[in-house]
């Protein structure tokens, strides 16, 4: 047969040509995005988000992000480290003795970035639009006890509520919906649930260009009325993907890392590792726990839920799974929120104290068996997770196999997330991974969980001998305008939780940064949500 | 011609309906509530207000019998309604990611033709010569590597390590070489490993040989007649794939973040985003069916013998 020669030069130059064209293409891409600007250039940052920013909507959920909405839009008070309450937008308020009147002297000289003034016509404008949608926010107690809004004078604006609620400041400080959207940024029909005509707020940030899924861009307000954050810009681009996040930082396409599970804990120490980024660990924004379902009557025994607090290594769980980044929690509540630094006994890892303690309640092991038993019921338990998070899962087999050798049969379940919440709020499981809201939303939201029916936490209490006195408690701490009445009822209340072990305090979880070395200072926001521009510093 | 095209076309018509029922059962078997769905993702605790005024707006308070109904009536009329996450028209949300989707799994199907055409037809050629031996070797890599991984590592290689391509996004034409290359590897194997074996069964037809006896040119005989023969049963796995390039470019996306419709339909299925999983579903059973169809009129264009044989049987 005749071979081709003409053919065999042919593919050799095609084969060359294609490692010439790769060769020869240099990525000048990723030098554009470079954040370490020569001598003049604007200092940006590029991060990365999982998801697009959405319509930028101030009072909407889906699909806006809390990262991009808190750069454009402002509270009326800012939540501040320790949960202190700082003016914002408000310069200063009052609140009635009765705790039901609150006035709010709002800050003169802010505008709009479509030029409109901030004042008290469009505070109410914003809280009227907010209110007729008012079943989507009924998940944020001000807005439930929301019973009036007033325009007292230009720059002052009444808020009435219809029984006193303390927590009403730190509701107002959350990132959304209770922002404020400027004139021009208001539909037709003034009804922002169906969508708005443009993002216009009074933050620190615009937002200048925007690709869906791509990338948006923002640069400073420069009609800011406060101070200006020192990065010129910052750029979010969308990378769904967790290790394509990290190889892009590796190349220099980012800046930084940051955002609760947006590396993971692997990556993240690989790269402390390494040496050549910086690394950071924020404050506990939550804690991990176990909620113990007292419906279920061998968890109604308060020796079994405290043998099954004695019966794991939390030490050892906490630091083998999630890699020295999270931290052990003694109490429920970590003691960076406002009124949780209370003395409560932290409860030990102590096999022979939990097998006591089963034994006491009269689960004994029968010879020959591996399981407890009691009037001829075994001691088996379910613990349902959800089975996105790597983590729940390897704390839920650990636990099946610490609990199995004081005699407690658990069975682990992998749910979805959303059927996870639904068994939940049912009451519909045994055993269950929980975590509290954070900052700004505690501890008061965690308290009134504990109260209110239709959360799963109330219900997993639910045949505690105290329920009664401890829901008493936690409507008062809500109502209470006494400060020191307050964090007594505080006091009470978490010691009487810590106690009876419904809540079993896994772990502290911690939000996460990596960033380049031209960023020379990254301070977390105390918000869980808030974006963390305003306080970076980079290199020139 | 005009006949078989029309049979064809209405083909579409139970494929999809059945597409739409098969779709409508699945979501409603599912455990999750694609109102609390709506709400995880938002991360809004799901009171019974907001959970009742959500499948209210969705429409998921109606019996399932008229749910149905109503699904088939607007999908038969190409009207997928809103996006429950992004509350805008599904057809702008695929309008605004499909062309990324289309660009990419063009690039794919045209690397992977440029290479395969060739390697699968000089393997065969010069049969266990090297040639023969890398194409063998290339198509057991490209049959055997996950996608997923495949990409990880060359955006290790060449992003990271050598710095000649972005590693993710999309702009300029640095841009589409790694995710083609990992969409194309798999083609690659397949079409490569095709063509060889079409060529080399061709080539014992006799008509070779009656053609070398009459002197034609050795080329002519190779291009005009073997691998035109040859080349018929690739286009019908590039038929098969070129449907399943355009939906399923879904891991792809999400490695390089490439703005398409495949990463939106990911997140789709997460958040239980019927609107958009009901246009995936309807668009997916169309393309395939459009797919096949265009190719099975290239191959008759290609070999009339197909057409003739059509015709006799008919």
């Amino acid at each position: 047969m005749k071979k081709f020669k003409s053919k065999k030069g042919l593919l050799i130059a095609f084969i060359t040509s294609i490692f010439v064209v790769i060769a020869g293409c240099s990525n000048n891409d990723a030098a554009s995005q470079s954040s370490e600007g020569a001598e003049g250039a604007p200092t940006s940052i590029v991060m990365s988000w999982p998801r697009d920013i959405g319509s930028m909507n101030p009072h909407v959920y889906n699909p806006s992000q809390l990262l991009t909405q808190s750069m454009i839009y402002e509270p009326l008070v800012s939540y501040e480290e320790g949960g202190k309450l700082k003016p914002h937008l408000a310069e200063s308020w009052t609140i009635s003795e009765d705790g039901l009147e609150y006035t709010f002297k709002l800050r003169e000289n802010v505008k709009f970035t479509d030029g409109s003034s901030f004042n008290a016509s469009i505070v109410k404008k914003n809280f009227d639009t907010i209110m007729e949608n008012k079943n989507s926010h009924s998940w944020l107690g001000v807005i439930n006890v929301l019973e009036k809004t007033e325009v007292i004078d230009e720059q002052t604006f009444k808020m009435v509520l219809s029984e006193p609620y303390y927590p009403a400041l730190q509701d107002l400080a959350v990132v959304r919906p209770v922002r404020f959207l400027g004139e021009s940024g208001f539909p037709e029909d003034g009804d922002t649930s169906k969508g708005i005509t443009e993002p216009v707020g009074t933050g620190p940030w615009v937002l200048e260009d925007y690709k869906k899924d791509e990338y948006a861009t923002f640069t400073r307000n420069p009609d800011y009325w406060g101070e200006s954050p020192e990065v010129e810009k910052v750029t979010i681009k969308i990378i769904p993907d967790a290790e394509t996040r990290v190889l892009a930082f590796e190349k220099g396409e980012l800046d930084l890392i940051y955002g609760e599970g947006a590396i993971s804990m692997d990556s993240f120490n690989h790269l402390k590792e390494s040496g050549e980024y910086k690394t950071d660990l924020s404050e506990p924004v939550g804690t991990r726990s176990l909620l113990l379902n007292t419906t279920n009557d061998k968890l109604a025994d308060l020796k079994v839920r405290l043998a099954l607090q004695h019966g794991f290594n939390k030490e050892a769980m906490v630091d083998g799974i999630t890699l020295g980044i999270e931290e052990e929690a003694d109490k429920i509540l970590s003691t960076n929120f406002p009124y949780t630094d209370v003395e409560v006994e932290a409860i030990e890892y102590d096999v022979e104290k939990a097998a006591s303690y089963l034994d006491e309640a009269g689960w004994k092991l029968p010879s020959g068996k591996a399981v407890r038993e009691k009037g001829g019921q075994s001691l088996e338990l379910e613990l349902m997770y959800d089975k996105t998070d790597p983590i729940q899962k390897a704390m839920a087999e650990t636990l099946q196999a610490e609990w199995s050798a004081i005699g407690v049969k658990l069975d682990i379940i992998g749910v979805e997330l959303t059927v996870q919440i639904e068994r939940r709020k049912a009451g519909d499981f045994d055993v269950d991974f929980w975590y509290n809201y954070g900052a700004p939303y505690d501890p008061h939201s965690f308290i009134n969980v504990v109260a209110e029916e239709g959360w799963g936490v109330s219900e997993a209490h639910s045949n505690l001998p105290m329920k009664d006195e401890l829901d008493k408690q936690v409507d008062k701490a809500l109502a209470s305008t006494n400060d020191a009445e307050r964090q007594k009822l505080y006091g009470t209340i978490l010691k009487t939780l810590q106690e009876q072990s419904v809540i079993v305090p896994v772990s502290y979880m911690k939000k996460t940064v990596v960033y380049q070395n031209g960023i020379e200072e990254f301070v977390f926001p105390a918000n869980r949500d808030e974006h963390p521009f305003n306080e970076m510093k980079v290199s020139q | 011609m005009f006949i078989y095209l029309i049979k064809r076309l209405l083909a579409v018509i139970p494929i999809i309906l059945f597409a739409i029922f098969l779709m409508f059962v699945l979501i409603r078997f599912s455990p999750v509530d694609p109102a609390e769905a709506y709400l995880a993702a938002a991360n809004i605790h799901p009171t019974d207000e907001i959970l009742a005024e959500k499948r209210h707006e969705f429409g998921l308070d109606q019996p399932l019998l008229v749910q149905y109904v109503q699904t088939v009536k607007d999908v038969v009329q190409l009207d997928f309604g809103n996006s429950y996450v992004t509350n805008t028209s599904v057809w702008q949300e695929i309008a605004t990611r499909m062309p990324a989707t289309i660009q990419l799994a063009v690039s794919s199907i045209i690397l992977s033709l440029v290479i395969s055409v060739p390697l699968g037809f000089l393997a065969a050629v010069y049969k266990n010569s090297l040639i023969d031996h890398l194409s063998r070797l290339l198509s057991y890599l490209g049959a055997s590597i996950p996608q997923f991984w495949l990409g990880y590592v060359l955006i290790f290689l060449f992003s990271v390590k050598l710095d000649m391509f972005p590693v993710e996004g999309r702009g300029t034409w640095q841009h589409f070489v790694l995710p083609s290359i990992t969409l194309s590897l798999a083609l690659i194997a397949i079409y490569t490993r095709l063509l060889r074996a079409s060529v080399l069964d061709e080539l014992e037809n006799v008509y070779v040989v009656y053609g070398r006896t009459r002197g034609i040119k050795e080329k002519t005989i190779m291009v005009k007649h073997v691998l035109r023969i040859a080349i018929s049963p690739m286009l019908t796995g590039l038929g098969m794939n070129l449907g399943k390039l355009l939906t399923g470019t879904i891991i792809v996306e999400q490695v390089f973040s490439w703005p398409g419709f495949g990463r939106f339909f990911i997140e789709a299925i997460f958040n239980r985003d019927i609107p958009v999983i009901q246009s995936y579903v309807v668009l997916a059973a169309c393309l395939f069916i459009i797919c096949n169809l265009i190719v099975d009129l290239v191959q008759l264009y290609i070999d009339p013998r197909i057409s003739r044989k059509g015709m006799a049987q008919s």
